[in-house]
């Protein structure tokens, strides 16, 4: 019996070792997307010319009949094209336009299949012309877990930038360049959609391999690690051939007389052991977990920003150590970071393991230019790098996500930075006195400003106009998930991020894949919260408007009814039993009433109240709670003193509050702030008047 | 007389006409105000029962700058409009302030009151108004015109600029090109108003011809005395700058921070009169030799 037992465990657990060593297996097996791509550049023509492999393997379970592909150059070929229709006041310059032609595509057996190149149009509204995606056909399905291996030839001609990618004289930035597949869905088909102006990409993650032909002497950054670099003495030129695993795109830049620096990151050198406990508490991981690897850094750098070579540096090393740190450790062995070539328009882009940065001649110390932009870009390669969202439906979820991060990793590493000033390229920071600023400050100004416009979730195109889709998707974004973390915490919300990274890492979530990690972590219901902010569009506003203290009344005029006799209360009777009080009472009763109002249309929900705190003459403090779902309430106190004032929400969580000056409401009037801001008010006005009045 | 000569004798005479910066001082602060006004009111309402008020006190308050852009953000064209409009209305009254300056000026030996500054002010406006729609004319058509041929040369030297330095320095030559063609003209309508005020005359055109004449003959000399006038301007400036950076911008110092900044538009007004002043004295000297 006991041997049975004994068998029928060890079968059991054989079974199990035996499941999770095949799921481990799985994890570790070929990847469902491969890349190799061999590209040309003809400097002399603003050419590419290039032979690409594709192995797909179709890892749902539907017959996948065509394939999808993004032709993105072809965004540049004509005025007729998605992105220049929905931005039709730009000009582009004769002989400057940018397309791409698939010259063949064919299976690896030799299958042709260029006959069932078609364009697809499928976004709305609709752009008949075109060209930015491509479906074939193939002969037959490719059945679950089958892979489909294809051969394609492309030639492409480089736009003078238009948009993230083209050229300057011999500087190049090339991105979105070579035909790429869309993202197969499961059950819906190939989710791959128009290069639009208000949007950016999406795709598969995959394993590249990419030889790139320059010029010899000519600097090459890119996406990945090198593997090696063939000159070729005949033709004068040089193949650079990178590789790396898990992207899901692959950019690069070339141009002569350019710096290239490398640099290590070295997590000792970053990360004191008190910091990792720190972070470890707060996260509740073991300190192991946490623990950063080492991690090469590239600089390609236009010669005449040397001197900013040590602040990029500075720049990617806090946010390699605290985006790793707080959201989880970076994954590649190099970053590469960019200060992009001159006129090719192509800085503050991310791409997986590759950045541009940007900066100017004479950048203000005092100002976090550039180092904003390189934690910025660098944060997507955690918010769309490894957490790959679709940035087409759902751009909030990188934007939003990481200009929230950004703003945490530049006030550990940097403090408030100083609003920009200067004339004509020439910073004048170091002339004035200059507010400083966190940037959820300015995130909160951008963001409500378009509350009434969309919401958040829409998609990328289907904005109301430029300014909505930038307020929404980065800047109210991030101002919810600002006032998220003050309703839930620093630390809980430290652990919502990791654990959405670390969840989603090399995955596409959707909105409702972070709601649930929300509502995970905080054990709490916050569906109420998404709703109102991200998919709604309703102003969230509420006040104290009134505030009230008064001596308790204790007499009222009337007729009252004393043993069986109507008696009136006068005034003169109130004055006399006033005075006979006076004698043996000596602390006066003060009521203290407090309105609060819900002015705009959005609520608080769940278990999250409005809170009320109310500071009395003696310092002391009562605090109440209103569910603020109907329009107002009054709260009533009785006190041995006066109130000082009332506030609602007095620790600033609502950043999402239109109104935060509203939020209190002092028994007197006091104007020393308001005579301050108002006399350097008239003094602005009077140098604006006097400047004037030179004119003539 | 050379340049420092006619420099030091317009600082003198500013000085004892100093009391004119002040009449100056105060029509600017009134206006200021008035300006001002509808603006202090709207902030005294939102913040001064509101502990925001009193966080306002410590300097900037981005939530409160927040919460203002998002209230008024519809109200812009009315704002812009309130503050635009006063303005224009400024500059006209500027003009009357013109004749005031000149006009005592030429009252060498007086000292300025506040009456005869007003009855010059009246006497000279219309015919300063004249010189203003004439000046507006010539502005038009310098930075219609040559300031934009000027650009364009600009232009095809960073057409194929390899670096962002091209870039810089002709942002920068062609700024400077605007403040001396802008210091140029603005120069030449102060002579006229000089010359009309001298000759006692209403024939605008006809004194714009003459001053023509006058400033171009001997160009160096005007413009060196007028650019010389305005390095005090720019030293007044940097020495605020300097002050600023110096006075607390909080507690009780904060009232000497504004005192400061009074000093300093004062300062402003005094260097418009030496502007004048250095205009009369070569005016007078030139006209005097010519006699």
């Amino acid at each position: 019996m006991e041997a049975k037992r004994f068998l029928s465990l060890f079968v059991i657990a054989w079974i199990l070792v035996s499941a999770s060593a095949a799921w481990l297996r799985a994890q570790e097996k070929s990847p469902d997307l491969t890349y190799e791509i061999w590209v040309d550049l003809d400097d002399q023509n603003k050419m590419l010319s290039g032979k690409e492999e594709i192995i797909w393997r179709n890892t749902t379970q539907d017959d996948v009949g065509d394939m999808w592909f993004h032709l993105y150059f072809n965004a540049f070929k004509n005025k007729k094209s998605t992105m220049l229709q929905e931005k039709p006041g730009l000009s582009v310059r004769e002989g400057t336009w940018g397309w791409i032609d698939v010259t063949t595509i064919q299976l690896a057996d030799g299958t042709d299949l260029s006959s069932s190149m078609e364009f697809m149009r499928e976004d709305k509204p609709k752009h008949p012309e075109d060209q930015t995606v491509m479906r074939i056909l193939f002969p037959e399905p490719v059945k679950p877990g089958e892979a489909v291996h294809l051969q394609l030839t492309f030639l492409s001609k480089i736009p003078r930038t238009i948009e993230r990618s083209g050229y300057y004289q011999s500087s190049y930035f090339i991105a979105q360049w070579f035909p790429k597949p869309g993202v197969y869905e499961e059950g819906v088909g190939w989710n791959c959609h128009e290069y639009h102006d208000h949007s950016e990409f999406y795709a598969d993650f995959a394993h590249f391999t990419v030889h790139i032909t320059v010029p010899e002497n000519f600097v090459v950054g890119s996406s990945g690690k090198e593997l090696k670099v063939v000159s070729d003495p005949e033709s004068k030129t040089a193949t650079h051939t990178y590789q790396q695993n898990k992207i899901h795109d692959f950019a690069w830049m070339t141009a002569p007389h350019y710096l290239k620096i490398e640099r290590d990151f070295k997590a000792v050198d970053q990360v004191s052991v008190e910091e990792y406990e720190e972070v470890a508490r707060a996260l509740q991981l073991p300190v192991e977990e946490i623990k950063l690897p080492n991690v090469k850094m590239f600089l390609l750098i236009a010669p005449e920003h040397e001197k900013q070579i040590d602040r990029h540096f500075k720049a990617l090393e806090a946010a390699l150590k605290y985006y790793g740190l707080w959201y989880g450790p970076y994954p590649y062995e190099t970053i590469t970071m960019v200060d992009p070539p001159f006129r090719t328009g192509s800085g503050g882009m991310e791409y997986p393991t590759f950045f541009t940065g940007g900066t100017s001649i004479l950048a203000s110390h005092d100002v976090l230019s550039p180092e904003g932009v390189i934690i910025h870009e660098f944060g997507h390669g955690y918010w769309y790098g490894m957490v790959a969202n679709n940035e087409f439906e759902e751009a909030w979820l990188d934007e939003g996500i990481n200009t929230y991060s950004t703003g945490k990793v530049a006030a550990a590493a940097y403090g408030p930075g100083e609003i920009p000033l200067g004339i004509n390229r020439i910073p004048l920071n170091g002339l004035f006195k200059l507010p400083r600023y966190y940037d959820y400050h300015l995130n909160r100004i951008a963001g409500l400003m378009v509350v009434k416009m969309d919401p958040i979730t829409t998609y990328s195109w289907q904005f109301y106009n430029s300014m909505s889709y930038g307020g929404n998707v980065y800047m109210r974004a991030a101002t919810c998930l600002e006032t998220l973390e003050r309703l839930v915490g620093n630390d809980t919300m430290l652990r919502i991020l990791r654990r959405f990274q670390m969840r989603y890492r090399f995955r596409h979530p959707k909105t409702q894949d972070f709601i649930d990690v929300v509502n995970e972590i905080t054990q709490r219901d916050f569906n109420w919260f998404f709703e109102e902010f991200f998919f709604g569009t309703h102003d969230f506003d509420y006040s104290v408007s009134s505030l009230t203290s008064t001596n308790k009344k204790k007499h009222f005029r009337g007729v009252y009814d004393v043993s069986g006799e109507k008696e009136e209360l006068t005034k003169e009777n109130i004055s006399e039993l006033k005075d006979r009080e006076k004698e043996t009472q000596t602390d006066d009763i003060f009521v203290t009433t407090v309105k609060v109002r819900r002015l705009g249309e959005a609520r608080v929900g769940g278990d999250i109240p409005v809170e009320l705190k109310v500071v009395f003459e003696d310092e002391s403090e009562e605090h109440r709670y209103w569910k603020g779902q109907g329009r107002w309430k009054s709260f009533t106190f009785e006190k041995p003193v006066k109130a000082r004032y009332a506030q609602i929400d007095p620790d600033t969580a609502w950043l999402l509050d239109s109104n935060i000056s509203n939020n209190s409401c002092k028994l007197k009037r006091s104007c020393r702030g308001v005579f301050k801001f108002a006399s350097q008010l008239i003094f602005f006005i009077q140098n604006g008047i006097h400047l004037f009045t030179g004119l003539i | 007389m050379t340049i420092a000569r006619l420099f030091k004798r317009s600082v003198n005479t500013t000085l004892t006409k100093s009391r004119m910066a002040v009449y100056l001082w105060l029509f600017n602060v009134i206006f200021g105000l008035l300006i001002a006004a509808p603006f202090c009111f709207m902030i005294r309402n939102e913040a001064s029962r509101s502990l925001m008020g009193d966080r306002l006190i410590r300097g900037i308050d981005f939530n409160f700058l927040g919460d203002l852009i998002t209230k008024y953000s519809d109200s812009g064209a009315l704002l812009s409009g309130g503050i635009i409009m006063p303005i224009f209305l400024f500059i006209l009254l500027s003009l009357f302030f013109n004749g005031g300056i000149i006009g005592r000026l030429f009252a060498e030996t007086e000292k300025p009151n506040l009456k005869d500054f007003l009855s010059d002010g009246a006497r000279y406006y219309f015919r300063f108004f004249r010189v203003f729609i004439i000046s507006l004319f010539v502005y038009g058509l310098v930075f219609g015109l040559l300031f934009r041929m000027i650009g364009s040369i600009f232009e095809a030297w960073t057409k194929n600029a390899v670096s962002e330095w091209p870039l810089i320095w002709a942002a920068n030559l062609k700024f400077i090109i605007l403040l001396l063609l802008f210091s140029i003209i603005r120069m030449f309508f102060d002579y006229v108003r000089i010359r009309l005020v001298a000759e006692d005359s209403k024939k605008t055109i006809r004194a714009t011809f003459l001053t023509f004449g006058f400033v171009f003959k001997r160009f160096f000399k005007t413009w060196a005395l007028y650019i010389t006038a305005a390095a005090v301007t720019l030293s007044f400036g940097v020495i605020y700058l300097l002050g600023v950076k110096i006075i607390p911008n909080s507690g009780i110092l904060f009232i000497v921070l504004l005192l400061w900044q009074q000093f300093y538009v004062i300062s402003k007004m005094w260097t418009k009169i030496l502007f004048f002043s250095g205009e009369y004295h070569l005016f007078k000297q030139v006209e005097n030799s010519a006699v």
